[in-house]
C-alpha cells in the first residue's frame, strides 16, 4: 500500500511541504540573544541536521552583517545564509553611502523585509542584536512569518520551547557581562540537553563599546572553555 | 479552448496525494571527501555512477575542474554537478580575467551557493569545494538547496556517514601530505565497501601553493579478475555437412567483375582537388 | 559673457571652452529674478519663509502655499520657476518615502540633501532635458529620540537597553541649499531669490555659528529679513509664508508646520517696525557674487 504524501482538499488546492523540503539542510537549533549593562550577547548551539544526520558538528550560526550588528540563524541554513548575505551586503553599502554606521534597527528593518516579502519561499527564524552607542544594545526577533519584535531578551529554534520556563525564571534586566554568558550559556545547556536537534558546542559573541568578542564553550569540557580563547 | 491548459497539473496532483511518487532523477550514489592538511587540500572520490539499481558507469570522474588551483568532487544528480561546476569554472575564469588576480576559493564557493539558492534545490548539485588562493587553503561543502559549510574535513553523498567515521577517528591537525591522502583515500574505500551507491576506483586530487596532482584511479581495489571459463567454442565443435567452391568465372554470371592490379588503384567513383 | 552667441549656451550638457556650462547659468538667472526665500538653522528648530510676490489681485490671500513638507520634519522651500519647485519637492517626497519603506525609519536630512542634489545634478548632463530653474532651501529636523522601527509589534522592552554611551550627538538640526547645478551645502542660514544679497548680509550679522539663536527668535529674524530683501523691489505687493521645524520638545515636537497665525503676526508686525526704524542707515550689499567675464 502506498502512504499518502499530502492532502488533495475540495478546491483542488494540494499541499505537500514533506515533498517542498525534503533533503534540505535544517538548522534544528537553540538560539538567543540579550540585552546586558553594556551591550549584548548572542549565542548558539553548532549542530546543523539533514533529516537524521548531523551534516556539521561545529557550525557557527553567529552570523556577522556589520561591525557590531550579528544575527542568529534558525531555520533553513540555506535561506539564512542568503538573507544575512543581502543585509550584509545592505549594511555595508549602507554605511559607504551615508557617512554613517547603520544601526541595530537599520538592520532589523533590512532583515524583516526580506523575511516578510519572501515569507511564502523561507523557512528562516532570525534574532538580531546589535550595539551602537547611541542605543546600546538591542535585541530584535523576527520569527517565521516576518514580524519584528524588539525585546530585552530573544530565544528561537527547536531547543527554545525547552527554556521558556528557565529564561522567564533566571532572566534579569541590567545584568553584567559574566552574568550575562551564565545566563546564555545556562539556558543554552538546557536546551542542548532537552533537545535532539541542538547539541555541539556552545557558540557566543558579546557586543559592547569596545567591539565584538567571540567565546567557545566545548562539551567535552563540560561548557566550561576554553572561553574566549 | 484557447489558453494554456492546466489538466496535467490537476491530475499530478491528484495522483501525488494519492499517493504516487514523482520520478526521481538519475543521482550517483557517491562518496566525495576533502581534508585540509599542512600547506594544501586534498579532495578524493569514488568512481561509481549510477541510474536506480544499475551501476551506470564503473569508472567516471567526480572530481571537476573549477581553475587550476580550484577543484570540486560532486555528489547527486550527476549532469547537475558536470554543468553547475562547468559553468562556475568559465564565470570564475572571466572574473579571474577582468580582476587580473587569481580566483579565490571563497568566490567560487559564493558563485555556487548563489547560483544553487537561485534555483531553490531544483539544481541537485552537493559539492566539496576546494583549494589554494593567494589567501591560503580553502575547504568548503555546498549542498544543493544553497548553504555553505566551512570545515577542515568533510564528506558527502550517500557514502559520507562511512567516511566520516573514518575522519572522526583518525584525522588529526596538521598531517603531511602523504598523511591526508591516505586518510582521505580510506574515507574513500570506507565509502567504496560499505556504501551500495559507491564503488569502483579512489580518485584523489591533491591541491598545494606551488602545483596540483590529479590522481586519476590513485587506487583501484576492484579489478575485474580474469574469467574462469569463457563462452567461446572449440574449432571444430559444429561438424560440416557438405563444401562447395563457387569460382570466379561463375561469379561472372552474376556480376561484373574487374581486376585490380594493386592496392593504389582502388576505383576512384569521384575525384576532389586538393590544392598543392 | 562674451561667449554668448558662439552656441555653446544653446544645448545643456555642453561645455564651453573656458569650462562653463551655459544653460545651468542661465537657470541661475531664472531663481535670481524669484521671490526671495531664507532658512534659518537656531538651536533647537529650523525656519523657513519666503517672499511671495502677489502677481494678480485675484488670488486669494494665503493660498497657494510656497513652502512644501516632504516627510513629517522636513520643509522645502524655493526661488525660482515654481513648476519646477513643485517637481522637485515631488522628488523629494519619493526619495523620503523610499527611505522610509526600505529603512522603516525617516530619512537623516544629510542623506535626503545628497539624493536631492544628485537629482539635479543629472538635469545638467543630457541633451534632451534642461536644468531645474530653481534653488530649493531644505531643513529638517533630525530626531534626537529613539525611533522604533515602523512596523515593529509593540513599543519593546520598558527598560531601556543597556551600554548606551552618554553624550552621544543624534539629531537636531539640519539646513541645506542645493543650487541648479546640483552642488549643495549645509548651512547655518540660507538665502535665494532676488533679495538674497541683502538677506544673506543680514544673515551674517546674526552670528548662527555660535548656535545661541533661539527659534522663536529666529522667526522674527527671518520676518524681518525678508522685509529688508523686499526694499529693492518696494513697488510689488507681497506676502510672507512661514513653516518652522522645533526639537521633540519644542512647539512643533519635531514636526515641520506653518508658523501659527499669532505667532506670524507679530514677528511680521516687528518686522514692519524695525524697517521704519533703519529706513535711513539702509546700507548696500556687497556684491559679491556677479558673473564676470
Amino acid at each position: 500500500m502506498v502512504m499518502p504524501t499530502g492532502t488533495l482538499s475540495e478546491d483542488g488546492i494540494h499541499i505537500d511541504m514533506n515533498h517542498l523540503k525534503t533533503g534540505e539542510v535544517n538548522l534544528g537549533t537553540s538560539i538567543m540573544a540579550i540585552t546586558f549593562s553594556q551591550g549584548v550577547i548572542l549565542g548558539a548551539d553548532s549542530r546543523t541536521t539533514t533529516g537524521a544526520y548531523i551534516a556539521n558538528r561545529v557550525t557557527d550560526k553567529l552570523t556577522q552583517v556589520h561591525d557590531t550588528i550579528w544575527c542568529c540563524r534558525s531555520g533553513s541554513a540555506a535561506d539564512t545564509q542568503a538573507v544575512a548575505d543581502i543585509v550584509d551586503y545592505h549594511l555595508g553599502m549602507y554605511g559607504t553611502a551615508n557617512e554613517e554606521q547603520p544601526t541595530t534597527q537599520t538592520a532589523a528593518a533590512l532583515f524583516q523585509e526580506l523575511c516578510y516579502d519572501n515569507k511564502d519561499q523561507l523557512s528562516a527564524g532570525m534574532i538580531i542584536a546589535g550595539y551602537d552607542p547611541r542605543h546600546g544594545g538591542s535585541v530584535y526577533s523576527i520569527p517565521l512569518g516576518g514580524s519584528l519584535h524588539k525585546q530585552s531578551y530573544a530565544i528561537g529554534g527547536s531547543g527554545s520551547t525547552y527554556i521558556y520556563g528557565y529564561c522567564d525564571s533566571y532572566w534579569k534586566e541590567g545584568m553584567s557581562e559574566a552574568e550575562g554568558v551564565d545566563f546564555v550559556k545556562g539556558a543554552l545547556r538546557e536546551a542542548i540537553k532537552w533537545d535532539g536537534s541542538s547539541g555541539g558546542v556552545i557558540r557566543l559573541v558579546v557586543l559592547t563599546n569596545e567591539g565584538a568578542v567571540r567565546h567557545l564553550y566545548l562539551p567535552d569540557q563540560g561548557y566550561k572553555g576554553p572561553g574566549t580563547k | 479552448m484557447p489558453g494554456f491548459d492546466f489538466s496535467n497539473h490537476n491530475r499530478n496532483a491528484a495522483l501525488h496525494a494519492q499517493g504516487v511518487q514523482l520520478p526521481k532523477a538519475t543521482s550517483t550514489g557517491t562518496t566525495i571527501v576533502g581534508a585540509i592538511f599542512d600547506g594544501g587540500v586534498v579532495i578524493a572520490a569514488d568512481t561509481r555512477a549510477t541510474s536506480g539499481p544499475i551501476v551506470a558507469d564503473k569508472n567516471c570522474e567526480k572530481l571537476h575542474y573549477i581553475a587550476p588551483q580550484i577543484w570540486c568532487a560532486g555528489a547527486g544528480t550527476a549532469a547537475d554537478t558536470e554543468f553547475t561546476t562547468a559553468i562556475i569554472s568559465s564565470n570564475l575564469e572571466l572574473h579571474a580575467l577582468s580582476t587580473g588576480r587569481k580566483p579565490r576559493v571563497v568566490t567560487c564557493m559564493t558563485m555556487l551557493k548563489q547560483h544553487l539558492f537561485r534555483h531553490q534545490g531544483h539544481i541537485g548539485a552537493y559539492l566539496v569545494v576546494a583549494g589554494v588562493d593567494p589567501t591560503g587553503v580553502g575547504l568548503f561543502t555546498v549542498h544543493a538547496h544553497g548553504s555553505t559549510d566551512k570545515l577542515p574535513y568533510v564528506t558527502m553523498g550517500s557514502g559520507s556517514l562511512a567516511a566520516m567515521a573514518v575522519f572522526e577517528t583518525q584525522w588529526k591537525q596538521k598531517m603531511t601530505r602523504e598523511e591526508a591522502i591516505k586518510l582521505t583515500s580510506d574515507a574513500i574505500q570506507a565509502g567504496i565497501f560499505n556504501d551500495l551507491g559507491s564503488g569502483s576506483n579512489v580518485d584523489v586530487c591533491v591541491i598545494t601553493a606551488e602545483k596540483t596532482t590529479l590522481m586519476r584511479n590513485y587506487i583501484t581495489p576492484n579489478q575485474r579478475e580474469l574469467k574462469q571459463r569463457d563462452y567461446k567454442f572449440k574449432r571444430g565443435t559444429t561438424a560440416v555437412l557438405n563444401e562447395k567452391i563457387i569460382t570466379r568465372e561463375e561469379i561472372s554470371k552474376y556480376v561484373t567483375v574487374h581486376e585490380l592490379s594493386s592496392d593504389d588503384d582502388v576505383v576512384v567513383v569521384e575525384k576532389m582537388d586538393i590544392d598543392a | 559673457m562674451t561667449s554668448i552667441g558662439t552656441g555653446y549656451d544653446l544645448q545643456n550638457s555642453v561645455f564651453s571652452p573656458d569650462g562653463r556650462n551655459f544653460q545651468v547659468e542661465y537657470a541661475v538667472k531664472a531663481v535670481e529674478n524669484g521671490g526671495t526665500c531664507v532658512g534659518i538653522r537656531c538651536k533647537d528648530g529650523v525656519v523657513l519663509a519666503v517672499e511671495k510676490i502677489v502677481t494678480s489681485k485675484l488670488l486669494k490671500p494665503g493660498a497657494n502655499k510656497r513652502i512644501a513638507t516632504v516627510d513629517r520634519n522636513v520643509g522645502v522651500v524655493s526661488s525660482g520657476l515654481v513648476p519646477d519647485g513643485r517637481h522637485f519637492v515631488s522628488r523629494a517626497r519619493d526619495e523620503a518615502s523610499s527611505w522610509r519603506s526600505t529603512y522603516k525609519a525617516p530619512i537623516p536630512l544629510a542623506a535626503l540633501a545628497g539624493r536631492l542634489g544628485g537629482y539635479v545634478q543629472a538635469y545638467t548632463l543630457y541633451s534632451s532635458v534642461r536644468p531645474f530653474g530653481v534653488t530649493a532651501i531644505v531643513g529638517g529636523w533630525d530626531s534626537e529620540a529613539e525611533l522604533g522601527v515602523d512596523g515593529q509589534v509593540g513599543s519593546g522592552p520598558s527598560i531601556g537597553a543597556g551600554g548606551k554611551v552618554s553624550g552621544t550627538k543624534a539629531g537636531g538640526p539640519g539646513l541645506y541649499m542645493i543650487e541648479p547645478s546640483g552642488l549643495y551645502w549645509g548651512y547655518y542660514g540660507a538665502a535665494t531669490g532676488k533679495g538674497r544679497q541683502a538677506a544673506k548680509a543680514e544673515l551674517e550679522k546674526l552670528d548662527l555659528a555660535s548656535g545661541n539663536l533661539s527659534l522663536e527668535a529666529g522667526v522674527r529674524e527671518a520676518a524681518r529679513i525678508i522685509y529688508v530683501a523686499h526694499e529693492d523691489s518696494k513697488d510689488k505687493d507681497f506676502e510672507l509664508e512661514m513653516s518652522w521645524i522645533s526639537s521633540t520638545e519644542g512647539p512643533t515636537k519635531g514636526r515641520h508646520q506653518e508658523v501659527p497665525k499669532d505667532i506670524l503676526e507679530e514677528a511680521e508686525k516687528a518686522a514692519k517696525k524695525a524697517m521704519e526704524g533703519d529706513d535711513e542707515e539702509e546700507t548696500t550689499a556687497a556684491e559679491g557674487e556677479t558673473m564676470e567675464e
